[in-house]
């Protein structure tokens, strides 16, 4: 009870506070008589404090949801803003987000889950709608973690029976490739480094659907794939200039994070142009490595269809990777070898093209890390008696057992010792 | 006498099982390819409350940190597995190779704990999970399977490399990779194991 008032009228202390309408009164809440009265009319500076009550609170709808729900849909709101997306995806992620908060499940997890939960709610919309947004981004613009962000992912997906398709790869790279800033001369931008946008984004596309089609795509991140080839697409283009500069000194210059795994995508990618390479007589004669075969690659990717046909061949089914003859083994992509690839396999160097090499993935072409035999073929019935001697080797001695309560004990004591209660 | 491991209508089992149960040849043509078992998970009901401290103390083969984990961690030789030992009497086995082995295992931890003293029992023995894995040795268009299988296929290579799919009949969720390794789990019985990858070995030959 505020300090000290008494109503007039029946002298009781039991005034309240209630706004009627817009105007604030104090009131007896014994026999209604109004005590004190706000002021009806506001004079102009007055209102210009005032602000307006937003559609969304004046109609209450908000007082049917939990402020962790509407936290959660403003969160996905800004998402979408920050994202620069279509004012579309906005309400497709908001009801996702709705729909995933009718779950107990959702509405009792934890609130990093549901702060995850935002992102995945906008990551399902954009791919729905073919929009290039991989999980890197919206885990790095949440501070979340990625393994908590799949979890969270692979559970929605399944509660609310979505069907969503994969990353499209070509907008991935036209998105990718337009964060480069290697458009425009700048202070750290060398001359020499400039490239045109649209020459290099559609030499980049034709390498990666290279990579795609020669298996260094399958079942790997895409993002390091796209970097490796944005490099070589971008090398290729001004080579006198731009042979010296690493993968590693390229992103830092682009201003890009350079993913881990592009430094090995781009050794995959260079065995697969070298191998292509040497179907191509003029150019098997200059007896091409990894760097020079750079300033060919516009030639390699005019041609690259025929080009993949005749430098690899399908393995026959059930052909073993290890049965592989000797020439069809060497230079195949992944193996990463630098020579070329006749060179290696003992043929007369520049004479004929190296045979067709095995077009598998890398993953099946490299030996196997151990060997692996197969197991012997068990004769246990489950019903074999059970010997004490076997039992009691798994048992301690009555001696073994004192000397580990009197170790245990001295350990209890050396804690205690150096953590004093 | 309950059935033996194995066995359902399609895969009768044999007179004694001393042999690895291998799938009969159904009507079109069969794989060749048998899948191996990996691991199996069983549980056993010891019927008996346990102190774990003593079982800790008193045997060689145990661990036990109550604040990590409120159960025993037990090991054993052979067959080499892994047993986890609740102070309710409950018992998970993993690790063995086949449902013999682990039945064989489960029975010598349930004689360990019998040893070090406590009145234990070998009560609803039950395989709660079977592994197995074969390669089909050709290379799978992973982003192809998962277009024309959607409803069953989950394929996000941006957090793992493998396709999951999700079969329904029998109730089997496979792991497909590039290479054409696949690991099934998820299996009662081996049988199901068998039936899922002859149903997903054409699907793969079309990739």
């Amino acid at each position: 009870m505020p300090g000290g008032g008494h109503c007039p009228d029946c002298g009781s202390t039991e005034l309240v506070e209630d706004s009627h309408y817009s105007q604030s009164q104090l009131v007896c809440s014994d026999c209604g008589c109004v005590v004190t009265e706000g002021v009806l009319t506001t004079t102009f500076s007055d209102e210009g404090n005032l602000r307006e009550v937003t559609y969304s609170r004046s109609t209450g709808e908000n007082d049917q949801v939990s402020r962790s729900q509407q936290r959660g849909l403003r969160r996905v709101r800004d998402l979408c803003r920050v994202l620069q997306l279509p004012s579309t995806f906005e309400d497709t992620a908001v009801a996702y987000y709705q729909q995933a908060y009718r779950h107990s499940g959702i509405r009792a997890a934890r609130l990093q889950k549901k702060e995850v939960l935002v992102g995945c709610c906008v990551l399902i919309t954009c791919r729905q709608h073919n929009w290039p947004l991989t999980m890197g981004t919206i885990c790095t613009l949440l501070y979340a973690d990625l393994d908590v962000f799949s979890g969270t992912y692979m559970q929605i997906v399944k509660l609310l029976g979505l069907d969503v398709p994969s990353l499209c790869l070509a907008d991935l790279v036209k998105t990718y490739c337009s964060s480069f800033r290697l458009f425009q001369a700048s202070p750290s931008v060398p001359a020499t480094y400039v490239e045109d946008k649209e020459k290099m984004l559609s030499r980049t596309l034709q390498l990666v659907e290279l990579a795609d089609e020669t298996w260094l795509v399958t079942g790997r991140h895409p993002l390091p794939v796209i970097t490796a080839a944005t490099f070589l697409a971008w090398q290729s283009l001004r080579p006198a200039h731009r042979l010296t500069c690493s993968l590693a000194r390229f992103c830092k210059v682009a201003n890009v994070e350079l993913p881990c795994p592009a430094a090995s995508r781009l050794q995959e990618l260079l065995a697969v142009l070298l191998r292509m390479a040497e179907q191509l007589a003029w150019l098997r004669v200059l007896q091409l490595d990894k760097r020079s075969v750079v300033k060919h690659i516009g030639d390699l990717l005019q041609h690259r269809h025929t080009l993949v046909r005749e430098a690899f061949r399908e393995g026959p089914v059930g052909l073993e990777a290890g049965e592989e003859e000797p020439r069809g083994q060497c230079g195949g992509p992944g193996q990463g070898k630098e020579e070329v690839a006749s060179g290696s396999c003992g043929l007369p160097v520049g004479k004929r093209p190296a045979s067709p090499a095995l077009l598998l993935p890398p993953c099946m072409l490299k030996p196997p890390k151990r060997a692996c035999p197969p197991p012997p073929v068990s004769t246990v019935t489950g019903d074999e008696n059970i010997s004490d001697s076997e039992i009691e080797q798994y048992l301690r001695t009555p001696q073994e057992v004192k000397d580990f309560e009197k170790a245990q004990a001295a350990r209890q004591d050396a804690r205690s010792v150096s953590n004093p209660p | 006498t309950a059935p033996l491991p194995g066995t359902t209508p399609l895969y009768p089992s044999p007179m004694t099982p001393m042999t690895p149960i291998t799938p009969a040849t159904p009507a079109s043509e069969s794989s060749g390819i048998v899948p191996q078992l990996q691991n199996i998970v069983s549980t056993v009901n010891l019927g008996c409350k346990l102190d774990l401290k003593t079982i800790a103390l008193r045997a060689r083969n145990a661990e036990y940190n109550p604040k990590r984990f409120a159960a025993v961690i037990m090991r054993i030789r052979e067959p080499r597995t892994t047993a986890l030992i609740f102070s309710s009497g409950k018992m998970v086995c993993t690790g063995a190779k086949s449902e013999e082995q682990s039945r064989l295992a489960a029975r010598k931890y349930a004689r360990v704990v019998q040893k070090l003293g406590f009145p234990a029992k070998f009560l609803d023995f039950k395989i709660q999970n079977m592994v197995g894995s074969c390669d089909v040795k050709f290379p799978i268009r992973l982003e192809g399977l998962v277009l024309t299988h959607q409803q069953f296929s989950s394929y996000e290579p941006e957090l793992f490399p493998g396709l999951i799919y999700r079969m329904i009949k029998p109730r089997i969720v496979l792991l497909i990779f590039v290479s054409g390794k696949v690991v099934l789990t998820g299996a009662k019985v081996r049988a199901e194991i068998y039936e899922a990858f002859e149903n997903i070995y054409p699907i793969l030959k079309g990739f």
